[in-house]
């Protein structure tokens, strides 16, 4: 594996991520062992699978793990007494 | 002096908050049933910036739908996001259109059962934190940067200070004004999640709570250096539509110095100081 250029080619990820088609900058990309690891929260299902979909092509080759989750957006059960 | 006020008194704002919603046509209606739930359980809600994904006017007023006519007053600052197509003056005025109180520098103030809610909000810069943080220094370009976010932290100072007679007073920013909320994002990045100026600011004017957004994988709870409780209320963060706080309505002590002295600590420490 040469990890050299997959560094460059997850760091280019990252920038794809947060340009304009996506503009996605709560998902942390890391390597873990030989994978990259993709986790955060995102406001859509619809936006995970963007997501997944663009770490498919751009990071073709590297084995990809993703922990996305879908952000609730129930309203709370308690508020917080600042007392 | 405040602390047996408080205890007798009782009145308590609720606020709702929330941040970094980023909604876009294809999320349309996604946040409005829980908001149709608003004026149950909130006097206010704060909307903390990064309103939408591109900052596109279509965007701006799909977020303009969510909240429009919800029964409690909205009050907004703009986020990076929001800035990014170059239209932030149009997506403030779908948002006024809509009954949005913006705030850029400036302030509001709320009348609410048993006092006066005044909120200070701008969208605040970054730049880093005390000790680590980018300086006033070389190239036109960092000076800049560096003025982005004390022009900010002026603004921010100047609101809250206009807010001195309300019971209760809230800093509502996008980006962080301490490190404490940012936990779990990578430390190398703080100094582009926000800036100690802003910290400064809410504690030498004086605050009762400080709310902001931007830091995804932060956390909800910290305080500034001065003893202003300080939520992080991204919504990925707070998981949820909203965040709700119940704030005492009652005056805030005069900062020592304030409005002449912004780099001396905010309130006096207290009796009830929280932890």
């Amino acid at each position: 594996m040469d990890s050299g250029e997959n560094e460059y080619r997850i760091a280019r990820f990252r920038e794809r991520l947060a340009r304009d088609d996506t503009a996605e900058l709560g998902v942390r990309v890391e390597t873990r062992g030989g994978a990259v690891l993709l986790t955060g929260t995102v406001p859509t299902a619809g936006e995970r699978e963007e997501i997944l979909r663009l770490a498919e092509t751009e990071l073709a080759g590297l084995l990809v793990r993703a922990d996305l989750t879908v952000a609730c957006i129930d309203p709370p059960e308690r508020p917080e007494e600042l007392l | 002096m405040t602390a047996p006020e408080r205890q007798e008194d009782g009145a308590v704002v609720r606020v709702a908050a929330v941040g970094d919603i980023h909604l876009s046509p294809d999320c349309r209606g996604l946040l409005r049933p829980s908001f149709e739930t608003l004026p149950l359980c909130a006097d206010v809600l704060l909307l903390a910036g990064d309103l939408t994904r591109h900052g596109t006017v279509p965007e701006a007023e799909v977020v303009a739908d969510e909240v429009r006519d919800l029964g409690v007053p909205v009050v907004a600052v703009l986020g990076n996001h929001d800035y990014h197509s170059d239209r932030e003056a149009d997506i403030a005025r779908v948002l006024t259109d809509a009954g949005v109180s913006v705030l850029e520098g400036d302030r509001t103030v709320l009348p609410v059962d048993g006092g006066r809610l005044g909120i200070a909000g701008t969208k605040g810069f970054c730049g880093g934190f005390a000790g680590r943080s980018a300086g006033e220094f070389g190239e036109r370009e960092m000076k800049d940067f560096v003025r982005t976010t004390r022009r900010a932290a002026e603004g921010l100072h100047e609101a809250l200070s206009d807010l001195a007679d309300c019971e209760a007073r809230i800093a509502l920013t996008h980006f962080s004004p301490v490190p404490d909320t940012l936990a779990g994002e990578p430390v190398e990045i703080y100094p582009f999640l926000g800036s100690y100026l802003l910290a400064e600011a809410i504690d030498g004017a004086g605050a009762d709570l400080a709310v902001h957004g931007h830091a995804h994988l932060g956390t909800e709870h910290g305080m500034t250096a001065g003893g202003v409780r300080v939520r992080n209320v991204a919504q990925p963060v707070i998981g949820k539509a909203f965040a709700l706080y119940h704030l005492p309505l009652t005056r805030t002590p005069e900062p020592s110095g304030a409005g002449n002295a912004p780099g001396r600590a905010g309130r006096p420490p207290a009796a009830d100081a929280p932890m």
